[in-house]
Protein backbone atom coordinates (compact mmCIF):
# COMPACT_ATOMS: atom_id res chain seq x y z
CA UNK A 1 0.00 0.00 0.00
CA UNK A 2 1.14 3.47 -0.90
CA UNK A 3 1.10 6.47 1.42
CA UNK A 4 -1.53 8.23 -0.47
CA UNK A 5 -3.91 5.23 0.22
CA UNK A 6 -3.28 4.86 3.26
CA UNK A 7 -3.71 7.98 4.06
CA UNK A 8 -6.67 8.06 2.60
CA UNK A 9 -8.13 4.61 4.34
CA UNK A 10 -6.72 6.91 7.46
CA UNK A 11 -9.36 9.52 6.47
CA UNK A 12 -12.52 7.51 6.69
CA UNK A 13 -11.43 5.57 9.08
CA UNK A 14 -11.34 8.74 11.42
CA UNK A 15 -15.15 9.85 9.42
CA UNK A 16 -16.61 7.05 10.16
CA UNK A 17 -15.14 5.96 13.49
CA UNK A 18 -18.50 6.17 15.94
CA UNK A 19 -16.38 8.51 17.86
CA UNK A 20 -16.64 10.84 15.81
CA UNK A 21 -18.57 14.00 17.02
CA UNK A 22 -21.78 13.69 14.52
CA UNK A 23 -24.81 13.38 17.20
CA UNK A 24 -25.24 9.81 15.56
CA UNK A 25 -25.28 7.83 19.01
CA UNK A 26 -28.69 9.52 20.17
CA UNK A 27 -30.44 7.99 17.44
CA UNK A 28 -31.80 4.49 16.65
CA UNK A 29 -33.80 4.85 13.94
CA UNK A 30 -36.89 3.19 15.56
CA UNK A 31 -35.09 0.50 17.00
CA UNK A 32 -36.50 1.84 20.36
CA UNK A 33 -40.10 1.54 18.88
CA UNK A 34 -39.86 -2.38 18.04
CA UNK A 35 -40.56 -3.58 21.57
CA UNK A 36 -43.66 -2.02 22.10
CA UNK A 37 -44.43 -3.14 18.76
CA UNK A 38 -44.11 -6.47 18.86
CA UNK A 39 -44.47 -6.98 22.32
CA UNK A 40 -41.41 -8.47 23.34
CA UNK A 41 -37.78 -7.73 23.36
CA UNK A 42 -35.82 -7.91 20.23
CA UNK A 43 -33.60 -10.74 20.06
CA UNK A 44 -30.45 -11.20 17.49
CA UNK A 45 -32.86 -12.47 14.85
CA UNK A 46 -35.59 -9.47 14.64
CA UNK A 47 -33.08 -6.99 15.04
CA UNK A 48 -30.46 -8.53 12.21
CA UNK A 49 -33.91 -8.27 10.11
CA UNK A 50 -34.50 -4.65 11.66
CA UNK A 51 -31.49 -3.33 10.14
CA UNK A 52 -31.71 -5.40 7.14
CA UNK A 53 -34.94 -4.15 6.45
CA UNK A 54 -33.53 -0.28 7.00
CA UNK A 55 -30.25 -1.44 4.68
CA UNK A 56 -32.46 -2.57 1.70
CA UNK A 57 -35.48 -0.46 1.65
CA UNK A 58 -34.34 2.80 2.91
CA UNK A 59 -31.06 2.92 3.24
CA UNK A 60 -29.73 1.43 -0.26
CA UNK A 61 -32.72 3.10 -2.54
CA UNK A 62 -32.89 6.36 -0.52
CA UNK A 63 -29.92 7.55 1.34
CA UNK A 64 -27.18 5.75 -0.63
CA UNK A 65 -29.27 7.20 -3.87
CA UNK A 66 -29.11 11.28 -2.21
CA UNK A 67 -25.95 10.77 -1.10
CA UNK A 68 -24.55 9.74 -4.66
CA UNK A 69 -26.02 12.43 -6.27
CA UNK A 70 -24.98 15.10 -4.12
CA UNK A 71 -21.60 13.84 -4.58
CA UNK A 72 -21.82 14.30 -8.41
CA UNK A 73 -23.18 17.79 -7.44
CA UNK A 74 -20.10 18.93 -6.38
CA UNK A 75 -19.60 22.68 -5.53
CA UNK A 76 -23.38 23.54 -7.08
CA UNK A 77 -24.48 23.84 -3.85
CA UNK A 78 -28.13 24.87 -5.20
CA UNK A 79 -28.04 21.23 -6.84
CA UNK A 80 -27.02 20.02 -3.38
CA UNK A 81 -29.73 21.62 -1.59
CA UNK A 82 -32.33 20.40 -4.15
CA UNK A 83 -31.48 16.80 -3.40
CA UNK A 84 -31.68 17.70 0.07
CA UNK A 85 -34.99 18.45 -0.09
CA UNK A 86 -36.35 16.20 -2.15
CA UNK A 87 -34.85 13.45 0.52
CA UNK A 88 -36.56 15.26 3.21
CA UNK A 89 -39.47 15.73 1.40
CA UNK A 90 -39.88 11.45 0.33
CA UNK A 91 -39.22 10.55 4.11
CA UNK A 92 -42.56 9.78 5.47
CA UNK A 93 -42.22 9.23 9.49
CA UNK A 94 -41.62 12.41 11.11
CA UNK A 95 -39.32 11.68 13.10
CA UNK A 96 -36.91 10.09 10.73
CA UNK A 97 -37.21 12.98 8.62
CA UNK A 98 -36.15 15.02 11.73
CA UNK A 99 -33.48 12.49 12.84
CA UNK A 100 -31.60 12.96 9.34
CA UNK A 101 -31.45 16.80 9.53
CA UNK A 102 -30.27 17.34 13.51
CA UNK A 103 -27.63 14.74 12.80
CA UNK A 104 -26.91 15.98 9.56
CA UNK A 105 -26.70 19.71 11.30
CA UNK A 106 -24.90 17.90 14.23
CA UNK A 107 -22.42 16.98 11.98
CA UNK A 108 -22.25 20.09 10.05
CA UNK A 109 -21.63 21.94 13.61
CA UNK A 110 -18.49 19.68 13.52
CA UNK A 111 -17.19 20.30 10.45
CA UNK A 112 -18.23 24.42 10.69
CA UNK A 113 -15.60 24.39 13.83
CA UNK A 114 -12.88 22.81 12.11
CA UNK A 115 -13.11 24.90 9.17
CA UNK A 116 -13.61 22.10 6.31
CA UNK A 117 -14.54 23.91 3.37
CA UNK A 118 -18.41 24.29 2.84
CA UNK A 119 -19.18 23.26 5.79
CA UNK A 120 -20.45 27.12 6.90
CA UNK A 121 -21.77 28.16 3.78
CA UNK A 122 -23.89 25.33 3.91
CA UNK A 123 -24.94 25.80 7.48
CA UNK A 124 -25.97 29.40 6.52
CA UNK A 125 -28.27 27.93 3.68
CA UNK A 126 -29.35 26.02 6.29
CA UNK A 127 -30.35 28.87 9.06
CA UNK A 128 -31.83 30.96 5.72
CA UNK A 129 -33.99 27.74 5.61
CA UNK A 130 -32.72 27.31 1.85
CA UNK A 131 -31.27 23.96 2.44
CA UNK A 132 -32.48 20.54 5.33
CA UNK A 133 -29.44 19.26 5.63
CA UNK A 134 -30.26 15.74 5.92
CA UNK A 135 -27.67 13.43 7.03
CA UNK A 136 -26.84 11.77 3.75
CA UNK A 137 -26.27 14.88 1.52
CA UNK A 138 -24.12 16.44 4.73
CA UNK A 139 -22.26 13.25 4.10
CA UNK A 140 -21.85 14.19 0.69
CA UNK A 141 -21.02 17.58 0.70
CA UNK A 142 -18.40 17.00 3.27
CA UNK A 143 -16.48 13.71 2.71
CA UNK A 144 -16.18 14.57 -0.93
CA UNK A 145 -14.15 17.80 0.62
CA UNK A 146 -12.03 15.57 2.51
CA UNK A 147 -10.99 13.74 -0.43
CA UNK A 148 -12.62 10.38 -0.33
CA UNK A 149 -13.93 8.49 -3.44
CA UNK A 150 -17.91 8.65 -3.90
CA UNK A 151 -17.65 4.72 -3.58
CA UNK A 152 -15.85 5.09 0.06
CA UNK A 153 -18.30 7.58 0.62
CA UNK A 154 -21.34 5.18 0.25
CA UNK A 155 -19.42 2.86 2.15
CA UNK A 156 -18.99 4.56 4.92
CA UNK A 157 -22.81 5.94 5.11
CA UNK A 158 -23.77 2.31 5.06
CA UNK A 159 -21.46 1.18 8.34
CA UNK A 160 -22.76 4.14 10.07
CA UNK A 161 -26.52 3.09 9.44
CA UNK A 162 -25.43 -0.65 10.91
CA UNK A 163 -22.82 0.77 13.85
CA UNK A 164 -25.07 2.74 15.15
CA UNK A 165 -28.33 0.71 14.89
CA UNK A 166 -26.21 -1.77 16.92
CA UNK A 167 -25.12 0.70 19.41
CA UNK A 168 -28.18 1.51 20.16
CA UNK A 169 -29.29 -2.18 20.62
CA UNK A 170 -26.69 -2.75 22.89
CA UNK A 171 -27.46 0.65 24.95
CA UNK A 172 -31.23 -0.23 24.95
CA UNK A 173 -29.74 -3.72 26.38
CA UNK A 174 -31.35 -6.05 23.36
CA UNK A 175 -28.27 -7.32 23.00
CA UNK A 176 -24.43 -7.81 24.83
CA UNK A 177 -21.81 -5.37 22.82
CA UNK A 178 -19.89 -8.89 22.29
CA UNK A 179 -22.90 -10.45 20.27
CA UNK A 180 -23.52 -6.58 18.50
CA UNK A 181 -20.29 -6.99 16.94
CA UNK A 182 -20.77 -10.72 15.63
CA UNK A 183 -24.12 -9.58 13.61
CA UNK A 184 -22.08 -7.39 12.15
CA UNK A 185 -20.55 -8.80 9.40
CA UNK A 186 -23.56 -9.84 7.37
CA UNK A 187 -25.21 -6.34 7.50
CA UNK A 188 -21.96 -5.26 6.43
CA UNK A 189 -21.82 -7.67 3.39
CA UNK A 190 -25.10 -6.40 2.49
CA UNK A 191 -24.16 -2.46 2.85
CA UNK A 192 -21.16 -4.04 0.62
CA UNK A 193 -23.55 -5.13 -2.01
CA UNK A 194 -25.15 -1.96 -2.61
CA UNK A 195 -21.49 -0.03 -2.41
CA UNK A 196 -20.40 -1.88 -5.13
CA UNK A 197 -23.67 -0.88 -7.34
CA UNK A 198 -22.97 2.33 -8.80
CA UNK A 199 -26.05 4.51 -8.57
CA UNK A 200 -27.73 5.54 -11.80
CA UNK A 201 -27.45 8.94 -13.23
CA UNK A 202 -31.42 9.08 -13.30
CA UNK A 203 -32.01 6.73 -10.02
CA UNK A 204 -34.91 8.42 -8.07
CA UNK A 205 -34.80 8.70 -4.26
CA UNK A 206 -37.61 5.85 -2.98
CA UNK A 207 -37.46 4.57 0.34
CA UNK A 208 -39.96 2.55 1.61
CA UNK A 209 -40.08 0.75 4.92
CA UNK A 210 -43.28 0.66 6.38
CA UNK A 211 -42.63 -1.72 9.15
CA UNK A 212 -39.58 0.68 10.20
CA UNK A 213 -41.77 3.60 10.01
CA UNK A 214 -44.43 2.20 12.18
CA UNK A 215 -41.15 1.45 14.66
CA UNK A 216 -40.47 4.45 14.73
CA UNK A 217 -43.56 6.21 14.86
CA UNK A 218 -44.31 4.04 17.67
CA UNK A 219 -41.20 5.24 19.63
CA UNK A 220 -42.37 8.87 19.42
CA UNK A 221 -44.98 8.17 21.26
CA UNK A 222 -42.95 6.17 24.13
CA UNK A 223 -43.71 7.42 27.35
CA UNK A 224 -39.92 6.53 28.22
CA UNK A 225 -37.73 7.37 25.52
CA UNK A 226 -33.69 7.13 25.46
CA UNK A 227 -33.38 8.10 21.96
CA UNK A 228 -34.34 10.62 19.40
CA UNK A 229 -36.05 8.08 17.03
CA UNK B 1 -24.98 29.67 -8.09
CA UNK B 2 -23.25 29.49 -4.64
CA UNK B 3 -20.92 27.67 -4.97
CA UNK B 4 -17.86 26.34 -2.79
CA UNK B 5 -15.20 28.49 -4.57
CA UNK B 6 -17.18 31.70 -3.80
CA UNK B 7 -18.15 30.98 0.25
CA UNK B 8 -16.84 33.59 2.79
CA UNK B 9 -14.42 32.40 5.11
CA UNK B 10 -14.76 28.77 7.22
CA UNK B 11 -15.43 29.50 10.46
CA UNK B 12 -13.22 27.88 12.94
CA UNK B 13 -12.16 27.84 16.35
CA UNK B 14 -13.43 25.76 19.36
CA UNK B 15 -16.37 27.92 20.10
CA UNK B 16 -17.94 30.22 18.58
CA UNK B 17 -18.61 33.56 20.60
CA UNK B 18 -22.46 33.30 21.40
CA UNK B 19 -24.23 33.66 24.80
CA UNK B 20 -22.18 32.48 27.62
CA UNK B 21 -22.16 28.68 28.53
CA UNK B 22 -22.47 27.54 31.67
CA UNK B 23 -22.90 23.08 32.31
CA UNK B 24 -24.79 22.21 35.64
CA UNK B 25 -24.09 18.35 36.37
CA UNK B 26 -24.30 15.75 39.06
CA UNK B 27 -25.89 12.67 40.47
CA UNK B 28 -29.49 11.40 40.01
CA UNK B 29 -31.49 13.41 42.77
CA UNK B 30 -28.50 15.81 43.99
CA UNK B 31 -30.80 18.85 42.76
CA UNK B 32 -29.35 19.94 39.19
CA UNK B 33 -33.40 20.96 38.31
CA UNK B 34 -34.29 22.51 41.56
CA UNK B 35 -30.78 24.89 41.08
CA UNK B 36 -31.60 25.86 37.97
CA UNK B 37 -35.11 26.70 39.18
CA UNK B 38 -33.67 29.35 42.12
CA UNK B 39 -30.83 30.16 39.25
CA UNK B 40 -33.21 31.61 37.08
CA UNK B 41 -35.15 34.05 39.69
CA UNK B 42 -31.63 35.42 40.49
CA UNK B 43 -30.65 35.84 36.65
CA UNK B 44 -34.24 37.71 36.30
CA UNK B 45 -33.54 39.72 38.91
CA UNK B 46 -30.41 40.79 37.82
CA UNK B 47 -32.38 41.66 34.00
CA UNK B 48 -29.74 38.48 33.01
CA UNK B 49 -31.54 37.18 29.50
CA UNK B 50 -31.08 33.21 29.80
CA UNK B 51 -32.14 29.87 28.43
CA UNK B 52 -32.08 26.41 29.21
CA UNK B 53 -31.23 23.49 27.76
CA UNK B 54 -31.81 19.90 29.45
CA UNK B 55 -30.56 16.12 28.70
CA UNK B 56 -33.00 14.23 30.70
CA UNK B 57 -31.97 10.63 30.13
CA UNK B 58 -35.73 9.48 29.81
CA UNK B 59 -38.45 11.53 28.39
CA UNK B 60 -38.26 15.54 28.50
CA UNK B 61 -39.59 15.70 32.33
CA UNK B 62 -36.56 18.28 33.40
CA UNK B 63 -37.76 20.92 30.64
CA UNK B 64 -41.27 20.59 31.45
CA UNK B 65 -40.74 21.40 35.11
CA UNK B 66 -38.68 24.37 34.24
CA UNK B 67 -41.32 25.46 31.60
CA UNK B 68 -44.42 25.21 34.11
CA UNK B 69 -42.06 26.83 36.72
CA UNK B 70 -42.90 30.46 35.28
CA UNK B 71 -39.43 31.76 36.08
CA UNK B 72 -38.56 31.82 32.31
CA UNK B 73 -40.35 31.25 28.78
CA UNK B 74 -41.20 28.22 27.65
CA UNK B 75 -39.76 28.93 24.46
CA UNK B 76 -36.30 29.34 25.76
CA UNK B 77 -36.53 25.85 27.35
CA UNK B 78 -34.92 22.86 24.93
CA UNK B 79 -35.04 19.47 25.65
CA UNK B 80 -32.06 17.16 24.07
CA UNK B 81 -32.20 13.69 24.14
CA UNK B 82 -29.15 11.49 25.87
CA UNK B 83 -29.58 8.81 23.32
CA UNK B 84 -29.13 6.42 27.08
CA UNK B 85 -25.52 8.24 28.19
CA UNK B 86 -25.83 11.41 30.02
CA UNK B 87 -21.43 11.46 29.47
CA UNK B 88 -21.74 10.69 25.82
CA UNK B 89 -24.14 14.55 25.06
CA UNK B 90 -22.19 16.78 27.38
CA UNK B 91 -18.40 15.86 26.33
CA UNK B 92 -17.73 12.42 23.62
CA UNK B 93 -20.64 14.02 21.18
CA UNK B 94 -21.66 17.18 22.54
CA UNK B 95 -22.38 18.25 18.86
CA UNK B 96 -26.58 18.02 19.76
CA UNK B 97 -26.42 20.23 22.64
CA UNK B 98 -23.97 22.37 20.63
CA UNK B 99 -26.58 23.00 17.98
CA UNK B 100 -29.43 23.34 20.20
CA UNK B 101 -27.18 26.09 21.81
CA UNK B 102 -26.44 27.77 18.76
CA UNK B 103 -30.38 27.81 17.76
CA UNK B 104 -30.97 29.53 21.35
CA UNK B 105 -28.47 31.62 19.97
CA UNK B 106 -29.87 32.36 16.59
CA UNK B 107 -33.62 32.76 18.34
CA UNK B 108 -33.08 34.95 21.14
CA UNK B 109 -30.43 38.50 19.83
CA UNK B 110 -29.87 39.22 23.27
CA UNK B 111 -29.46 36.11 25.01
CA UNK B 112 -26.90 36.25 27.36
CA UNK B 113 -26.38 33.12 29.16
CA UNK B 114 -27.33 29.60 28.52
CA UNK B 115 -27.46 26.76 31.19
CA UNK B 116 -27.14 23.17 29.63
CA UNK B 117 -27.97 20.72 32.27
CA UNK B 118 -26.81 17.56 32.37
CA UNK B 119 -28.42 14.18 33.03
CA UNK B 120 -28.46 12.42 36.27
CA UNK B 121 -24.93 10.69 36.26
CA UNK B 122 -22.39 9.99 38.59
CA UNK B 123 -19.14 11.18 40.01
CA UNK B 124 -17.08 10.42 36.85
CA UNK B 125 -19.17 13.00 34.98
CA UNK B 126 -17.54 16.04 32.73
CA UNK B 127 -18.56 18.38 30.45
CA UNK B 128 -16.47 19.40 27.69
CA UNK B 129 -15.27 22.66 27.22
CA UNK B 130 -15.95 22.60 23.62
CA UNK B 131 -19.54 22.50 24.44
CA UNK B 132 -19.42 25.40 27.73
CA UNK B 133 -17.30 27.76 29.45
CA UNK B 134 -17.96 26.84 32.81
CA UNK B 135 -19.31 23.97 34.79
CA UNK B 136 -20.99 23.65 38.01
CA UNK B 137 -21.17 19.98 39.47
CA UNK B 138 -23.95 19.25 41.96
CA UNK B 139 -23.91 17.04 45.14
CA UNK B 140 -26.15 16.77 47.98
CA UNK B 141 -25.29 15.52 51.42
CA UNK B 142 -28.07 12.91 51.52
CA UNK B 143 -25.61 10.78 49.02
CA UNK B 144 -23.10 11.03 51.75
CA UNK B 145 -20.72 12.60 53.04
CA UNK B 146 -17.95 10.37 51.71
CA UNK B 147 -18.72 11.86 48.49
CA UNK B 148 -16.11 14.50 48.29
CA UNK B 149 -13.33 12.17 49.68
CA UNK B 150 -14.17 9.58 46.33
CA UNK B 151 -12.55 12.30 44.04
CA UNK B 152 -14.81 11.81 41.16
CA UNK B 153 -13.60 13.57 38.39
CA UNK B 154 -16.67 15.78 38.42
CA UNK B 155 -16.36 16.79 42.27
CA UNK B 156 -12.29 17.69 41.33
CA UNK B 157 -12.66 18.84 38.20
CA UNK B 158 -15.79 21.23 38.04
CA UNK B 159 -15.10 25.35 38.48
CA UNK B 160 -17.92 25.61 41.38
CA UNK B 161 -19.04 22.43 43.28
CA UNK B 162 -22.41 23.25 44.76
CA UNK B 163 -23.06 20.70 48.10
CA UNK B 164 -27.12 20.82 47.92
CA UNK B 165 -29.75 20.34 50.74
CA UNK B 166 -27.40 20.98 53.49
CA UNK B 167 -30.62 21.30 55.73
CA UNK B 168 -30.62 17.61 55.54
CA UNK B 169 -27.32 16.73 57.58
CA UNK B 170 -28.67 16.54 60.64
CA UNK B 171 -31.29 13.78 59.75
CA UNK B 172 -28.59 11.64 57.59
CA UNK B 173 -25.96 11.71 60.48
CA UNK B 174 -23.42 13.83 57.83
CA UNK B 175 -21.10 16.32 59.34
CA UNK B 176 -21.61 19.27 57.19
CA UNK B 177 -18.49 21.20 58.14
CA UNK B 178 -16.32 18.04 57.93
CA UNK B 179 -17.97 17.73 54.16
CA UNK B 180 -17.41 21.09 53.45
CA UNK B 181 -13.66 21.11 54.56
CA UNK B 182 -12.61 17.81 52.60
CA UNK B 183 -14.66 19.03 49.37
CA UNK B 184 -12.06 22.54 49.71
CA UNK B 185 -9.42 19.97 50.39
CA UNK B 186 -9.80 17.69 47.87
CA UNK B 187 -10.42 21.23 45.08
CA UNK B 188 -7.34 22.54 46.78
CA UNK B 189 -9.28 25.33 47.73
CA UNK B 190 -11.49 26.47 44.50
CA UNK B 191 -15.25 27.40 45.30
CA UNK B 192 -17.75 25.27 46.88
CA UNK B 193 -20.89 26.68 47.99
CA UNK B 194 -23.35 24.87 50.55
CA UNK B 195 -26.78 25.70 49.07
CA UNK B 196 -30.49 24.44 50.28
CA UNK B 197 -32.27 24.92 46.71
CA UNK B 198 -35.61 23.95 48.14
CA UNK B 199 -35.24 27.52 50.61
CA UNK B 200 -33.00 29.22 48.04
CA UNK B 201 -30.19 29.38 51.00
CA UNK B 202 -27.18 30.78 49.14
CA UNK B 203 -28.08 30.71 45.77
CA UNK B 204 -27.11 34.07 45.37
CA UNK B 205 -23.84 32.97 45.59
CA UNK B 206 -24.01 30.59 43.04
CA UNK B 207 -25.43 33.63 40.94
CA UNK B 208 -22.51 35.44 41.46
CA UNK B 209 -20.14 33.06 40.69
CA UNK B 210 -21.69 32.41 37.30
CA UNK B 211 -21.49 35.87 36.63
CA UNK B 212 -18.02 36.32 37.90
CA UNK B 213 -16.71 33.70 35.62
CA UNK B 214 -18.63 33.93 32.36
CA UNK B 215 -20.45 37.58 32.04
CA UNK B 216 -18.18 40.15 33.80
CA UNK B 217 -15.66 39.73 30.88
CA UNK B 218 -18.22 39.95 28.54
Amino acid sequence: MNEDNAATILTALQHADSNFPSGSFAFSQGLEGLASLTGKRPGTDEITNFVREQIVHRWASSDRVALAHAYRAGDDLDRVAEIDEELDLSTFCETLREGSRRNGQALLATHVRFGTPGAASYRQRIDRDTATGTLPVVHALLWRRLGLAEEACVAMSGYGLVSSSLTAAVRLNFVGALTAQSMMPPLLSLVATYAGEPVAEDAEICGFNPFGEIAAMNQAGLALRLFSN
Amino acid sequence: MDTIDNIPAAETGTKPLGAARVGIGGPVGSGKTALIEQLLVHLAKRSISTAVITNDLVTAEDAERLRKGGAIDPARVLAVEAGACPHTVIREDPTLNIIAADQLDRLYRDLELTIIESGGDNLASTFSLDLVDWWIFVIDVAGGDDIPRKRGPGVLQCDLLVVNKVDLAPHVGVDLGRMLEEARSVRDGRPVVATNCRSGENVAAVADAIAEAVLVAR
